[in-house]
């Protein structure tokens, strides 16, 4: 049995220590937020927070997080800056990748208040978007920022 | 989404409402049908039942514009989902969502349908308050008469359904949301990231299968060794597959690890050793063969130009094969009824199609299938062809007899993929002493994409023309003198299918980036070339015009920054743009695309403006990085880390895009903006370094 807390709220898993956080997320507490899209890390999908940094759950086992403070989109609560500066600036397409986009953002945001657009853009280099969203995503940290500031 | 978010609350009790209907049938809670696309709810709220799937590319929201505008109701009163395949929904025969038919195709069908429903609804609401309908409208929701509030059309929505639809209803004059920008209706389910997608979905008793196929060739499984699978707990069952295996767990890490630990043996196969290489030299043969396809299109006699020219320019042209990668892999749900009926919930862009695999798999007729479209994370032509995948996870339904959920990994999602065709192409320009354009061929040499995916009644002959290997190159308006166009084919154990712009986007990469090597030679301006080959048009010089003058051609740039334009005309719409663009330590740097876009009329104008940004980004996209490697008759490059998607860092500072409403027939957005994109930056790399670039992708593995 692992515990980890997860938007808030203390959770009790009973799963193998190797199982990915993402399928402990999706499958065993119900949070489909975070994406399966690649397994290996390299399209950001998958991301969270664990302890405040971005992480992608697809490769991040369970024994490693046992303890941690895990947050999804979910725990974001929908009126995140983020989430605020999405909509308004009509960032999703297909949105398959954008909880990932979201979460990696705020992971960003949380260390660099006020980036430029080259930190930026290395911040989400490890995020893909086949919809081809990226300039929005930029305009929406960017708005997100100058909102919180 | 009503009905997807009744059925993620799922319990037992659920299961009556979702039972298998026709969707034509009422919904239930009171709903009245009042046409094959409409219900309306006694509380006023409006279903729409579309005929296309949503994947991103806004249509549902556009189609609910529509609707909205026509009928009087606010926007936000309509719920969007796509219908189950039946006549209503199909277009030449079939339920489908590609050619950038969403909105050109249905605008007229659905505002017919919303003006149908408010003249049933306005019938039934001046008969009971013994007025004239014609006395009467909608708006906000409500029946009113002159500034009167009769009720809203909720009230009057059942006795509207038992009255006779008009043949031919009275459109509004004029639409009032139609060329406005609205708010996408499924953004800020997605932006909370709730589960909107197949992939997020779950059913009581369900169990997940994920799939191991073997190499891209199609080859047989000879053997296969699932004891280490079956070892892992949760593992519940190994389904042979014709292609494969499948591993059946009660969680996905099991069937993910079960899967991973199948070893499979494929009988030998005379492709096991195809590689890309032996591709391009069998389309470089095809190139250079003495008999092809003309197309249906010949200006002249490109042979007595050629004869009469001062100069001849000649290049070859090639482009790899490109995968969809749509970042929610392949996955679906099946679920079998103890009544014999069977209900699938599917990402898939191809209605019908995937219901004659459904009912191939499942020995079962269309009537007892009911198909659930969800909300695709993305398509780009990808779900046009799933019905392997869809055929594999009826087959583990039924040897488990559960419902289940079948994945494919992103291995298997690029492995098992049917690509955008790899292509040659052979130009040659005859140039007059002072500079003029006497002629130009062009053989296109490769795959044919019409016999791979679509495999026409009537086949196209060995040697025949496949209309989309010559796709924008038949139909330019161009005029170049003598033309002489045609396609040698050479087909290749390697799926093709329609991607995000099929044909048109290697076409135009040939054609736009030949002219530029062309007028180089001839020593004239790329913008003025394409000026005098298209002086004949004015529509097509305004959006040149547009998208070179927004551009700022031309005017000084700084050091080490060249700008490349390109124009394509496709579904309907013509696109220019302009890329300006650098290198930085050698590699592109795109710093601006300017856009000009004539699709007519704008429907939705900000999800016309989120198409056109996507489609210049895909475009990019392929052109740099992106190209499936073909090697021991497999794909090679089955992940991200080898199947190079453009990221943040090589996307555009800034895309300015400029719609342009010429009044002519409407056109479509989604493909469109895509093609103009790549040939653009090379013409702009092109023109910084002097080299053509003559071999797509630029940057290569």
């Amino acid at each position: 049995m692992a515990k980890l807390v997860v938007n808030g709220e203390t959770r009790r898993v009973d799963a193998p220590g190797d199982m990915p956080l993402l399928w402990v997320l999706r499958d065993l507490l119900d949070l489909k937020g975070a994406k399966y899209g690649c397994g290996i890390g390299q399209c950001g999908a998958c991301t969270v927070l664990v302890d405040g940094g971005a992480v992608r759950s697809c490769i991040t086992p369970l024994e490693a997080v046992a303890g941690s403070e895990v947050t999804t989109i979910e725990g974001l609560g929908g009126d995140h800056p983020l989430q605020k500066a999405w909509i308004a600036l009509q960032v999703p397409q297909c949105g398959y990748c954008q909880p990932g986009q979201i979460m990696q953002a705020a992971a960003l945001l949380a260390e660099t208040p006020q980036p430029t657009d080259a930190e930026i853009d290395t911040a989400m280099a490890g995020n893909l978007c086949r919809c081809g969203t990226y300039l929005r995503i930029r305009a929406a940290i960017r708005a997100a920022a100058g909102a919180a500031a | 989404m009503t009905t997807r978010r009744e059925f993620l609350a799922a319990t037992g009790a659920l299961v009556v409402a979702l039972a298998v209907r026709p969707a034509s049938a009422a919904p239930g809670a009171g709903s009245a049908q009042l046409t094959a696309f409409l219900e309306v709810a006694p509380d006023g709220r409006v279903r729409l039942w579309s005929p296309t799937t949503e994947m991103g590319q806004g249509t549902h929201t556009a189609h609910a514009l529509l609707v909205a505008g026509e009928l009087g109701v606010p926007l936000a009163a309509v719920t969007v989902e796509t219908a189950h395949p039946a006549d209503p929904f199909r277009r030449n025969g079939q339920m489908s969502s590609g050619g950038s038919w969403g909105v050109r195709a249905w605008e007229g069908p659905l505002r017919r349908a919303a003006a149908q429903a408010r003249a049933v609804l306005l019938a039934e609401a001046g008969a009971r308050h013994g007025l004239d309908p014609a006395a009467l409208d909608i708006a906000e929701g409500e029946v009113r008469h002159g500034t009167r509030v009769l009720g809203g059309i909720g009230a009057y929505a059942a006795g509207a359904a038992a009255r006779p639809l008009p043949a031919d209803p009275v459109l509004r004059a004029r639409h009032p949301l139609a060329g406005t920008a609205v708010a996408r209706l499924d953004i800020p389910a997605k932006v909370r990231g709730e589960p909107v997608f197949c992939s997020d979905m779950t059913l009581p008793a369900l169990v997940h299968a994920w799939a191991r196929l073997g190499p891209m060739t199609g080859a047989e499984v000879e053997a296969v060794d699932d004891r280490a699978a079956r070892a892992i707990p949760g593992v519940l069952d190994v389904v042979r597959l014709p292609t494969g295996a499948a591993v059946v767990a009660t969680s996905n890490w099991a069937a993910i690890r079960g899967a991973e630990a199948l070893r499979l043996r494929f009988r030998a196969n005379p492709h096991d050793r195809l590689d890309s290489a032996a591709i391009s030299k069998g389309m470089a043969a095809a190139l250079g063969r003495a008999e092809a396809a003309a197309a249906p299109r010949a200006d002249g006699d490109f042979a007595a130009a050629r004869a009469a020219a001062a100069r001849v320019i000649e290049a070859d042209y090639e482009v790899p094969y490109l995968a969809h990668a749509p970042l929610e892999p392949w996955n679906c749900i099946v679920r079998f009824h103890a009544d014999g009926s069977l209900e699938v919930w599917a990402p898939t862009q191809a209605q019908d199609r995937l219901m004659a695999a459904i009912t191939a798999a499942a020995g079962l007729p269309a009537e007892k299938v009911r198909i659930h479209t969800t909300l695709l994370g993305g398509g780009f032509g990808r779900r046009l062809r799933d019905m392997e995948g869809m055929r594999d996870a009826v087959l583990v339904a039924k040897a488990v007899k559960r419902p289940v959920h079948f994945h494919w990994s992103r291995e298997e999602e690029l492995g098992q993929g049917w690509f955008r065709p790899a292509q040659m192409a052979r130009m040659q320009a005859a140039l007059a002493e002072d500079g003029r354009l006497l002629g130009l061929s062009i053989r296109t040499a490769g795959p044919s994409m019409v016999m791979d995916f679509a495999a026409p009644a009537t086949p196209i002959p060995e040697g025949g023309l496949d209309a989309s290997s010559v796709q924008s190159l038949a139909d330019t308006r161009y005029r170049f003198g003598a033309y002489r166009l045609d396609y040698a084919m050479a087909r290749f154990p390697v799926p093709t299918a329609p991607w995000r712009a099929v044909g048109s986007t290697q076409n135009g990469y040939f054609l736009e980036c030949f002219l530029d090597e062309v007028a180089k030679a001839a020593g004239v301006d790329p913008w003025r070339f394409r000026r005098r080959l298209l002086a004949h048009d004015a529509r097509a010089l305004r959006v040149l015009d547009t998208a070179a003058q927004e551009a700022g051609w031309g005017t000084p740039l700084p050091p080490g920054h060249a700008r490349g334009i390109a124009y394509v005309e496709s579904y309907g719409s013509l696109c220019a743009e302009v890329v300006e663009a650098s290198l930085e330590e050698g590699l592109p740097k795109v710093h601006r695309v300017t856009v000009a876009l004539d699709c007519g009329r704008v429907i939705s104008r900000d999800g016309t403006l989120a198409q056109v940004e996507g489609g210049v980004v895909q475009g990019l996209s392929a052109a740099l990085g992106e190209a499936v490697e073909i090697a021991g008759g497999a794909v090679a490059n089955r992940n991200f880390d080898g199947y190079r998607l453009l990221r943040m860092p090589d996307a555009p500072t800034r895309i300015d895009v400029h719609l342009i409403e010429s009044g002519e027939a409407i056109g479509g957005v989604g493909e469109p903006p895509l093609p103009p994109a790549a040939p653009a930056l090379v013409n702009a790399l092109f023109a910084l370094t002097g080299r053509p670039i003559r071999r797509l992708p630029i940057l290569s593995a």
